[in-house]
């Protein structure tokens, strides 16, 4: 186990270097924890958290997630540039708000400004979050435009990705923005599958060794 | 009519606190070109003095204006009393402006539309205005015992010149109302103005800034209640039934039922919900379950309209409006010809002030607060619709929300009266955006067929077709068996007089679309396909799109209006790479010319860099108001151009609100330089003839920079 | 009943905690300079300051605000004198007027952020509040204006 997991480390997470054998453990334990809190009937195996680098199954779950992460409820929110994105069809957001260096908006135009903690009820509304919001300016996980293998990169990359660890990127499947996209309010598509099968998808590719397809 | 046939009674409203009779009337019957000044009695023992239907001066010397027409943005309640202050000589800061009820014998047309308000009414007001204080210098002059000519007024004061002694105007309004009102007043020359021709600040500011301005939805009485109406989505559908047993659930809601307003000459069907709140109007309002009938009329969608319009402008000569030489011979033998179609979309007013009224009906009476544009139609209308005397409906004014057309009609009062009778109670209707949008009247959408002849470089005819709606159509209700008065709208009179063949008609079309009059009506529309079909004609005949109006429009307003336009764009020191695009036309007796300047960004992507605008109005009052009047005019032209349409599929209005029928904003807006031309012809409109000139200039400047001709409204910028 | 802070009043109101502060201000507590234009945070007639922050008050819930300080229009200044309002003033801005007091409110939380803003920074913080009689350039000369007043007040204080 310890060395499946090292060869992970040095494959992908530099990071990891700093955490530790019990940090892994605690993800491990979390990782269980949190794919049976969920109720999730296929949940993820202690086998498939042990048995590391199954490039196949890796690649294939990830195609699933890139799926719900180029959708336009999760998209939207993680634009190229610094306006988000709105509707089904992914324009630019009207009105052009701006991300700010939080990510919160700017000025008159901080996103909780319109966006409520919950959704507004109506078609064409502000949908609703406590905390809506992009990623910040100096971290803005970018997935528009991106290839499944760039955004494959793109998550794993501490330096990308918020300097999120294992722990972190598991707990990022359940982030109450993320599970907003489930959410999304009337007349709003939902993403293109159910959250408990967008975050088995999530664990597989995590666990197996979080693989970036070839494009 | 003669001041002897009218009774003096019928244009003295007692506004006085002891309620008696006023001093002088200035009576302007609505046929009658220039007001007839006619004294009436005077009673003792009162303090405020209505020296006319526009000023009232009390004994303190305080001077109240009333604004006979509406406010929506324009400026009347500015601009009116400018006119009246300066010949009055009374400063500006020294007098309250009201806004007058609706009165057609105090104060004739009131109908605040075709840029009218100033062009209408300035000559009476500066009469009336010095006639009132040749009155009060001459009562002053009468106490001192000297001549009027030693005195003068300023200030609201009447000063004795060789003494100095002075009196104000309160000491003097008591004897001023007693004298004949004299005849022949000489007006002051432009030059010796003091306020009318300068860039005075608007007195309505201060209460838009701080919330005071009390807007129609402002309005609230005692024991007001509220009201939302579940409208049809397709226009004219009638109600087969409506199940209200979730909204009177609503905590609030208090009663819901049927209520009928009339369009002109159609009924329109709704459920309305009444309330203690709009919030719970509103909300019940969603909950309403209404089955509509939807037969009767055609389902008719956006791309049939256009379709068959064009078919017809293939197929139809139509009716003349005007016609002058031969253009079907010298289309027919023309050597060199055009023949090019434009299309201009359906277009939502879209003020931002929903649509809204208050009304309080109380039995031999109703009274009525709203942002209304047309006060004397609204008494009309309702007067006929409940049967009530004409001066038993009470129309007052608020300031708009922004009117551009849609507020000059009468079905939102209507409505409102009509559910103040049935509840018994003071009440507001407010229309939601969704009912804004989806309901109309719209601006129609046209088709307009263009032919020319060109010749060596001249042109040797134009003729001019257009197939749309006739908003007189919905007017009248009846079918129309002459053309459209407005097909020529927006064109040039000069040019009739160096082209020797054109032609203006109107090919019939109608559809079940209710449409009328938005900012600048006709114009704005046919604007762009003469001025655009200009510009073609231009570049057919090799020649300066400018060059060529130059040759073309002889007069000598109309060249300098070119050397004005020609001189501040920098029309002749073009730079490479920049497309220079020009416009003129003329509406509401104010001619405009823009010329839009577009370059390509850094993505190759066309942008407007600058627009210039010059405003010939002849004689004005306010050149800042003139101003923000074209600057505002060319934003919603831009708007009307590039960014929303109103279209229609089986029936029902596509936009609902500002997602889908979107607006400018302030990132889409290029600088904007706008020019007034100084001189003293009559008086021309304002608040429309800065609107037409903007989309064929753009696209002229389009096809100046690109190549690419555009004549279908509206198109994406981002897409050029 | 709900207790709301306006301009630094406390009000008692009775209503539904979904009821938009929008109406709750309007219709509830009186003050109507806050405006009805869309509905649905499209147009920003209707922003107020909500701790100091420019909320679309037709999609803010009456609960959202209890125990909270709002500020509207008529509480911008005490004698309309923000340095926003003299140059709404000085520069003639409104036309219709309509949607000022939501223009004015947005603006006012941009010069408080950023007492020196640029075009682009106008830009942002302004694109959402429509204009229908296209104000917009004298809004944007207005806000720079604003922004030197804001200046010189403090430098005299």
């Amino acid at each position: 186990m310890k060395s499946t997991i090292n060869q992970l480390i040095t494959k992908h997470w530099a990071v990891f270097r700093l955490i530790g054998v019990m940090g892994i453990m605690l993800c491990l334990v979390s990782l269980m924890s949190l794919a049976s809190n969920t109720g999730n009937k296929a949940e993820v195996s202690t086998a498939t958290l042990v048995v590391k680098k199954d490039s196949v199954a890796s690649v294939a779950a990830f195609k699933k997630v890139y799926r719900v992460l180029m959708s336009p409820r999760c998209m939207n929110c993680h634009p190229a540039g610094d306006v988000p994105l709105q509707g089904d069809d992914s324009h630019l957001h009207t009105m052009s708000p701006q991300r700010g260096l939080e990510g919160k908006g700017v000025y008159a135009m901080k996103c909780s400004n319109c966006h409520q903690p919950t959704n507004t009820p109506g078609k064409n509304t502000p949908p609703g979050n406590p905390n809506w919001h992009l990623p910040p300016a100096n971290m803005k996980m970018v997935f528009e435009g991106r290839t499944a293998h760039q955004l494959a990169k793109q998550l794993m990359d501490p330096k990308q990705n918020g300097n999120k660890d294992m722990k972190k990127l598991i707990e990022h499947a359940d982030d109450g923005l993320v599970l907003a996209g489930w959410n999304p309010g009337e007349g709003r598509t939902l993403p293109p599958m159910s959250h408990a099968e967008f975050k088995k998808a999530w664990l597989t590719w995590l666990s197996t060794g979080a693989y970036a397809p070839k494009k | 009519m003669s001041t002897e046939q009218v009774s003096r009674r019928n244009f003295l409203r007692m506004t006085s606190v002891a309620g008696t009779a006023l001093c002088l009337g200035f009576y302007f019957p609505s046929s009658a070109e220039e007001a007839e000044i006619i004294n009436a009695g005077i009673a003792d023992g009162i303090k405020d003095f209505e020296m006319n239907a526009w000023i009232h001066i009390n004994v303190d010397g305080k001077v109240t204006i009333f604004n006979h027409r509406a406010e929506m943005g324009q400026g009347s309640y500015q601009s009116v009393p400018q006119i009246i202050a300066e010949e009055l000589e009374v400063n500006m800061k020294d007098i309250d402006i009201r806004f007058a009820q609706g009165d057609r014998k105090k104060y004739g047309n009131q109908v605040t539309g075709g840029s009218s308000t100033i062009r209408t009414s300035y000559k009476n007001l500066l009469k009336l205005s010095a006639t009132a204080r040749e009155m009060l210098i001459l009562a002053a002059a009468n106490k001192w015992g000297v001549t009027a000519q030693e005195c003068f007024a300023e200030a609201g004061h009447v000063i004795h010149k060789p003494s100095g002694k002075k009196f104000h105007y309160g000491e003097l309004v008591v004897d001023a109302s007693k004298l004949t009102a004299p005849a022949n007043i000489v007006l002051k020359e432009r030059s010796a103005y003091k306020l009318i021709g300068k860039p005075l600040k608007r007195q309505d500011t201060p209460m838009k800034t701080d919330g005071s301005a009390i807007f129609g939805l402002d309005k609230k009485l005692p024991g007001m209640k509220y009201a939302a109406v579940e409208r049809s989505p397709r226009l004219h559908g009638k109600i087969v039934s409506y199940d209200a047993t979730a909204a009177l659930k609503v905590p609030g809601v208090q009663k819901v039922f049927k209520v009928r307003m009339g369009v002109f000459t159609i009924f329109r069907e709704g459920v309305v919900v009444v309330a203690n709140s709009t919030w719970a109007a509103l909300q019940g309002k969603k909950l309403l379950k209404v089955t509509w009938d939807d037969s009767g009329f055609e389902h008719i969608s956006s791309p049939v309209i256009f379709e068959r319009q064009q078919q017809a402008l293939q197929k139809e000569e139509g009716l003349f409006l005007k016609k002058q030489g031969d253009p079907d011979a010298a289309v027919a033998a023309g050597k060199k010809t055009l023949d090019l179609v434009y299309q201009t979309p359906y277009q939502s007013h879209s003020a931002m002030e929903p649509l809204n009224c208050v009304a309080h009906y109380q039995g031999d009476k109703v009274e009525i607060w709203g942002p209304i544009q047309a006060p004397e139609w609204v008494q009309d209308y309702i007067s006929a619709q409940l049967q009530l005397p004409l001066e038993k409906v009470i129309i007052n004014m608020t300031f708009l929300g922004g009117g551009f057309g849609r507020k000059a009609f009468m079905d939102y009062p209507h409505e409102a009266a009509l559910i103040s009778k049935e509840i018994g109670a003071p009440v507001q209707v407010v229309w939601t955006r969704e009912d804004d949008a989806t309901q109309g009247p719209y601006r129609p959408g046209i088709s307009y067929r263009c032919q020319a002849s060109v010749e060596e470089g001249e042109i040797k005819a134009l003729k001019f077709r257009m197939a749309g709606q006739n908003n007189d159509q919905w007017r009248s209700g009846k079918k129309l068996t002459t053309a459209n008065r407005s097909t020529s709208e927006g064109f040039l009179a000069p040019y009739y007089k160096s082209i020797p063949n054109i032609s203006f008609a109107e090919v019939q079309f109608e559809t079940p679309i209710p449409t009328m009059w938005w900012r600048s009506v006709y114009a704005s529309t046919n604007g762009f396909a003469y001025e655009s079909f200009l510009d073609e004609v231009a570049h057919a005949a090799a020649q300066d799109p400018m060059d060529l109006r130059r040759k073309y429009l002889q007069d000598e307003r109309s060249q300098k209006l070119i050397d004005k336009i020609e001189e501040v764009s920098g029309w002749k020191k073009r730079n490479k790479n920049e497309g220079y695009g020009v416009a003129i036309t003329e509406c509401f007796a104010s001619t405009v010319a823009q010329v839009v300047k577009v370059s390509k960004d850094n993505n190759g992507k066309v942008k407007i860099d600058q627009v210039w605008a010059v405003m010939d109005c002849g004689w004005y009052v306010n050149p800042d108001i003139i101003k923000a009047q074209v600057e505002g005019s060319i934003v919603m032209a831009l708007g009307a151009a590039t960014i929303h349409e109103i279209t229609f599929k089986d029936g029902m209005v596509e936009q609902r609100n500002f997602y889908n029928y979107k607006m400018p904003r302030i990132t889409d807006i290029p600088p904007i330089e706008v020019f007034v031309m100084d001189n003293t012809e009559n008086a021309g409109g304002v608040g429309e003839p800065g609107l037409p000139a903007f989309a064929p200039a753009l696209t002229n400047a389009i096809f100046d920079l690109t190549g690419k001709r555009i004549r279908k409204l509206p198109f994406d910028m981002a897409s050029v | 009943m709900i207790s709301l802070n306006i301009n630094d009043k406390t009000y008692q109101i009775d209503a539904d905690r979904d009821m938009p502060l929008l109406w709750a201000i309007r219709d509830l507590v009186g003050l109507t300079g806050t405006k009805f234009g869309c509905g649905v945070a499209q147009c920003g007639a209707c922003v107020v300051h909500l701790n100091g922050e420019a909320v679309r008050s037709c999609v803010t819930k009456v609960g959202r605000a209890e125990g909270q300080k709002v500020l509207t229009i008529e509480g911008l200044s005490e004698h309309n004198d923000h340095p926003l309002q003299l140059a709404w003033n000085e520069i003639s801005v409104p036309q219709c007027g309509y949607c000022h007091s939501g223009q004015l409110m947005s603006a006012a939380v941009l010069l408080r952020e950023n007492p020196n803003p640029s075009d682009e920074d106008i830009d942002h913080a302004m694109a959402g509040n429509i204009c229908r009689c296209g104000t917009y350039p004298r809004i944007r000369k207005a806000i720079h204006m604003a922004a030197e007043l804001q200046k010189q007040k403090e430098t005299t204080e």
